[in-house]
Order: C-alpha cells, then sequence, then structure tokens
C-alpha cells in the first residue's frame, strides 16, 4: 500500500512536536521521539543512507540493525511491508531516510506531514553535515598550505639532519592520512645517511639510489597486485613514491603508502598527495643539501683546529735553539706543511763531546701523527741515557711504542752519534732515507736503512753501522718532504737534485737555505702535503 | 613513538585523563573514542587528553576527536588537550578543535583548570 506524501496538517504536527526536535538529544532520537508521540506508534526505528546501504540511526532504537530488505526502487510515497508502516524522508525528491513505525499497519493521519517534515529535518541535517564536511575540507587544504608554509621555515633553519628527516616524514604521513611512512637518506656513494619508519618500513632495501622515479613522485594504487617495477617494496596495498633531489644527484627518498579512510578502507593515493609529497621532497632537499653543507663547514672548522693543535704540540717537541759543539757545525731547519705531518728532530750534546742527533719522520699526519711524535720524543729523551748503544736505544724505543702508542702507526728515523775527538759517526736508520754524507773531497755517501721502520713489527732489531767523519766531512740527515716535494707537473725533486746541491756545499748553514730555496723554487707555488726537514752537520776538525 | 597508538586513562573524581602513545590515525582515534565514551559513559563530566607521546595526527584521527568533543559537548562537558608538538597544536587550532576544547601545556594547568570548571 502507498499514499502520496502531501503537507497537510503540518501546522498542527509542528506544535506537537517541535518541542521535541528543539531538544538537544541526538538527533535519531529526537525523531523517533517526536515520532512516536506524533502517531502514538509504541516503537519508531530511523535508517540513513550511509553510501549505498541503509544503516539504523540511533543505537537504543528500536529495530534490527541492518534494515531488512526493501524494495528496489522504494516506493514514492508511505508504505507497508511486514506489518510495519515506512516514511521515506525526501526533500525535492531525494530520500534521505526511513521513519520506521514498528507494528503499525495503517497510516496515521499525519503520516504525509510527517514524512514531509521528518524528511526536512533529516535532509537539513544531511545538508549541515555536507557544508561541515566542506569547511573540514577547506581547514585540511589551509593545513596543507600552512605545513608547507611552516616546513620551509623550520627547514630553513633545521641543520641537524635527523631532526630534520623527523619533520619532513611526519608532515608527509599526516598531510597524506598515510597508514605508514620511510624517508631513507643516502649518502653520494649510495650508502644510507640516515633512514626513519612510521607505522612500518615501506621499502624491503635500501638500493634507492638507482630507482626509477618520475619527476612528479610515483603512485601506485595497485601495489597489492602490482608489484612496482624497479623499487624493492615491502608489501602495501597502495603507496606514493618521490624522490628527494637536488639538480643531478639524488639524496634520498620518501614514500608513504595505504591512505586511510574514517571507515577503516584504503584509499588510491591522488595527483593532490603527489604533489604535496614532491612539494615536501623538494623542501626537503634544499634543506638536506644546506644541512650537509654546513655539517661538511663545521668537519673541516673541527680538521682546522685539529691541524692547529697538532702544529702547536710539534712547535713545542723541536728544538728552539740548536746546541754548540765544538768541533761541529750544525743546521736544522722544519718548513711544517698546512696539514701538518709527524717529521721530527732533535740534537743531545753528550758526554765528552759527543751529539747525538735524531731525525723521524711518523707515517700520517694530524693529531694521531703529533701523538707518536710527541710519544717518540719522550722515550728517545728517556733512554737516551740509559741506552748502551744505538741499535738497544731502537729498541728501547720500539718496546715504548708498541706498549704505549695509541695510534697504529710507524715511524722512520735516523739516529747518529758523532764523536769528534775520533771522528767517528755511529748510526742506525730505521727504514730512513738514505742520509748523504758528503766527503771533503766532494763525493757523496748514502747511509741506507740498518733495519725496519720502528713501531711496524715487535721485537725487530735493527744494526749499528760506523763510518769516519773527518774534517770537512758533511752529512746530511732529510726526510722525504724534501725528495719527494713536486711541481705542478707532479714530478718530484728527487735524490739527483738534493744530491748535487750537498755536493756544492761547505756551509750547513748555507747549504740549508739553499736546499730550501731549491726546493721551492722546483715546486713553484704547488701546495706541499707533506713536512719538509733537514739536519746537517758538518766536521771541523 | 609506538607503531599502533596506545591509550590508557585514569579517573580523578569527575575528570578522566587519557593519555595516547603514538600515531593518531583512525586506529587510535577509535581507541581513544572508546577510552573516552567508557568514561563518559560512568559518569565523567571532563577529560583531559595527554598528547606527550604523540607526534603525529591525521585528518581521520581529527575528525573522530571532533567526534569525541561534540559528544562531550552534547552531555555539557569538557575536554581539554595537553602535551601536544608545536606542529600538533597548530593542527588542532587550523581545523577548529581550539575553539571548543582549551589547549594546555601541560597535564597540571590542564587538571587545575578543568577541575576548578566542572567543581
Amino acid at each position: 500500500m502507498t499514499m502520496p506524501v502531501s503537507t497537510a496538517g503540518l501546522e498542527d504536527l509542528w506544535k506537537r512536536v517541535g518541542a521535541i526536535l528543539e531538544t538537544d538529544a541526538p538527533l535519531p532520537s529526537r525523531i523517533a521521539e517526536a515520532a512516536l508521540a506524533a502517531t502514538g506508534a509504541r516503537e519508531a526505528a530511523l535508517y540513513l543512507r550511509e553510501r549505498d546501504a541503509w544503516v539504523r540511526a540511533g543505537e537504543r532504537l528500536a529495530g534490527e540493525a541492518d534494515c531488512p530488505p526493501l524494495p528496489d526502487p522504494l516506493p514514492e510515497g508511505i508504505f507497508v511491508r511486514d506489518g510495519d508502516l515506512w516514511l521515506p524522508l525526501s526533500v525535492e525528491g531525494e530520500v534521505h531516510g526511513l521513519l520506521r513505525l514498528l507494528g503499525v499497519e495503517s497510516a496515521p493521519e499525519s503520516s504525509n506531514a510527517l514524512a514531509f517534515l521528518f524528511g526536512a529535518v533529516v535532509g537539513a541535517n544531511r545538508l549541515a553535515r555536507q557544508v561541515r564536511d566542506a569547511e573540514f575540507e577547506l581547514k585540511a587544504r589551509l593545513l596543507e598550505l600552512e605545513s608547507l608554509y611552516d616546513l620551509g621555515l623550520s627547514l630553513g633553519g633545521q641543520l641537524d639532519l635527523s631532526a630534520l628527516a623527523d619533520e619532513v616524514l611526519f608532515r608527509s604521513i599526516s598531510l597524506t592520512d598515510a597508514g605508514k611512512g620511510t624517508l631513507v637518506l643516502v649518502e653520494p656513494s649510495g650508502a644510507v645517511l640516515l633512514e626513519r619508519s612510521v607505522g612500518g618500513d615501506v621499502f624491503a632495501a635500501r638500493d634507492v639510489k638507482s630507482w626509477s622515479l618520475p619527476d612528479g613522485g610515483l603512485i601506485n594504487n595497485e601495489a597489492a597486485s602490482e608489484p612496482t617495477s624497479g623499487l624493492a617494496l615491502n608489501s602495501c596495498q597502495k603507496c606514493l613514491v618521490v624522490s628527494i633531489a637536488v639538480p643531478g644527484r639524488r639524496l634520498g627518498v620518501l614514500a608513504v603508502a595505504d591512505k586511510e579512510s574514517r571507515d577503516g578502507r584504503v584509499l588510491d593515493f591522488s595527483a593532490t598527495d603527489a604533489r604535496i609529497l614532491s612539494l615536501f621532497a623538494n623542501q626537503a632537499a634544499a634543506a638536506i643539501e644546506t644541512a650537509r653543507l654546513h655539517r661538511d663547514a663545521v668537519e673541516k672548522e673541527r680538521m682546522e683546529r685539529e691541524l692547529e693543535l697538532a702544529a702547536a704540540i710539534q712547535r713545542q717537541i723541536l728544538p728552539r735553539d740548536l746546541p754548540n759543539v765544538a768541533g761541529l757545525e750544525i743546521a736544522a731547519r722544519n718548513v711544517p706543511t698546512r696539514q701538518v705531518g709527524g717529521d721530527y728532530y732533535d740534537l743531545f750534546p753528550l758526554s765528552r763531546g759527543r751529539l747525538g742527533f735524531v731525525v723521524a719522520d711518523v707515517s700520517g699526519k694530524g693529531i694521531p701523527a703529533a701523538l707518536l711524535v710527541s710519544t717518540v720524543h719522550a722515550a728517545v729523551h728517556l733512554q737516551i741515557d740509559e741506552a748502551p748503544t744505538i741499535a738497544d736505544l731502537f729498541a728501547r724505543i720500539d718496546r715504548h711504542l708498541q706498549r704505549y702508542a695509541v695510534t697504529r702507526k710507524f715511524l722512520t728515523c735516523f739516529f747518529g752519534l758523532i764523536e769528534p775527538d775520533t771522528g767517528t759517526l755511529r748510526y742506525v736508520s730505521a727504514g730512513h732515507n738514505p742520509a748523504l754524507l758528503r766527503r771533503a773531497d766532494g763525493r757523496v755517501e748514502q747511509l741506507g736503512a740498518t733495519g725496519v721502520p720502528l713501531g711496524m713489527f715487535p721485537n725487530a732489531t735493527w744494526k749499528e753501522k760506523e763510518t769516519t767523519i773527518g774534517a770537512g766531512d758533511l752529512l746530511c740527515v732529510y726526510t722525504d718532504g724534501v725528495t719527494e716535494a713536486l711541481d705542478s707537473r707532479e714530478e718530484e725533486f728527487g735524490m739527483e737534485r738534493l744530491t748535487t746541491l750537498v755536493a756544492s756545499s761547505d756551509s750547513p748553514d748555507e747549504l740549508c737555505k739553499a736546499i730550501f730555496a731549491a726546493v721551492d723554487a722546483f715546486a713553484a707555488g704547488v701546495p706541499q702535503y707533506d713536512d719538509q726537514t733537514l739536519l746537517i752537520v758538518r766536521s771541523k776538525t | 613513538m609506538s607503531e599502533t597508538c596506545k591509550v590508557s586513562s585514569e579517573r580523578r573524581g569527575d575528570v578522566a585523563i587519557l593519555w595516547t602513545d603514538g600515531y593518531i590515525n583512525n586506529q587510535g582515534g577509535e581507541e581513544i573514542a572508546r577510552e573516552a565514551y567508557s568514561h563518559l559513559d560512568q559518569g565523567v563530566r571532563a577529560l583531559v587528553l595527554n598528547l606527550e607521546k604523540t607526534r603525529i595526527v591525521n585528518s581521520i584521527g581529527i575528525s573522530i576527536l571532533i567526534e569525541v568533543l561534540e559528544k562531550v559537548m552534547d552531555r555539557k562537558g569538557m575536554l581539554a588537550f595537553c602535551g601536544l608538538t608545536p606542529t600538533i597544536d597548530k593542527t588542532f587550532r587550523i581545523m577548529g578543535l581550539a575553539q571548543y576544547a582549551e589547549i594546555f601545556p601541560t597535564q597540571d594547568e590542564a587538571m587545575k583548570k578543568v577541575t576548578s570548571q566542572t567543581a
């Protein structure tokens, strides 16, 4: 049975139910209570359209939770079905709700007016909800804009990569309503610099540098059934992946997955989502690059401070003045490079007019090399009076290094002992460049290594050799910074040039100046990366 | 931060404090709503939501919080938030939550105000 809906009796009905409809109770309860008051029915239920189904509104109302099967299409007006009266609540032909009066088989007089009135109420309520949803959407768009603005401001001053990654990832997940998200930053080598995930890891691997991604980001709303080729992703239903890149270089990848809905479904990612994520990735790329440059600058500053400290250590260790030893002329000079190597020289006036001297070159540069030089310096000063021979001195220094050196480095070392009285030179060379002994007649002899570098092998031994050093003989001990000085073609100064210079001069001072002048001229302004040290001794007697 | 949002609560007189830990999305929002409605049904008049262990909220979570707020207002009750990150604070203000619910920096400040108004 169906009946047309009319508005007759609406005013009278409003007087009876209006007060109930204006209460603060939830809308379904208000409608049901008003319907009962207007019709005298015992129970009422209200069903509202939720997407494609009729869903009971108001948990405490009568009727089954699931709407009973109804004719499709619905009758145009009020109808009776299975002993209940059904009032379609419609506005301008669109049915927004169904009021069910249980156990009522004949339409009360007020039914038409009731259907019209409640139709208007439900329609207005739906309209209000649509307005509210639209307002919510508008606010959500405003939030997106504000977030982009805030992210720009926040990242602009953010130099902590970790905090920066959190900021980008959290906002990305939040604004796309994603269930999970992952951000991976990589070094230029491809090694992972930093990774963050929320809700689970979107990626199954980290070889993100080689992934092929379009400029605007990659949307895969069929990820569950069609895995994204070329990208190692963990199982997800839908995903959106964008590249974080500066021109010519990928810094990382940002991905979100499984966009949520209020009813628990996983929604498709949209072009708007991809645009937002791409904008975030662009801002992140600029900020990450800035943070990286800052980190590099801080590292450079730290290294410069370290070099200054190393240079200070070295300056403290090298002798300030050269000793006066009867029968000997001495010159020595150390030219440290900007990177501070580990050259060391020292002189020890000993009893009976003897002179001990050492020239050493530590492997490596900076603080570690400076510390090792410091250790060697201490060991030499501690042991020089105790050791019966130079070879024994070297064994003691080596044991000291093996036991106390904080870094596993080694050094080449030449130690000489001149006895002017006897014209004897005894020496040990631990893998050091050959010292040059220029005889008074101009011949130049090389005093080669008598053992391995110090600190290299435990229990190593060194041979002690002896030669004469007579009147006019000159000994030149140097470090490889001299012979390996480079010119602009990366050619080395070499032994030949040094030997020629040594052969041509009788004065240690003049020879020292001449060698450094020749090396400078050879290098012609090319920066050198190794210390240069010379120690020259000439016997006058 | 937890993978899934955990919600714990404690009733103090007419006020219930809810602590969240994790992402307030659909799941997290539902957890909050369940806990909040349970307290409201037992006569609690005011809710204080402490979000100090939450760093992300999405729009689904916000819409559920709005539903909770509406239910609290239907019952003439009061809802307050505290422990918000600056980002979430701004999000709540833009999305309108701050129009009807007060936001406090700390739980103590929120409790002081809520307790004085429900006494």
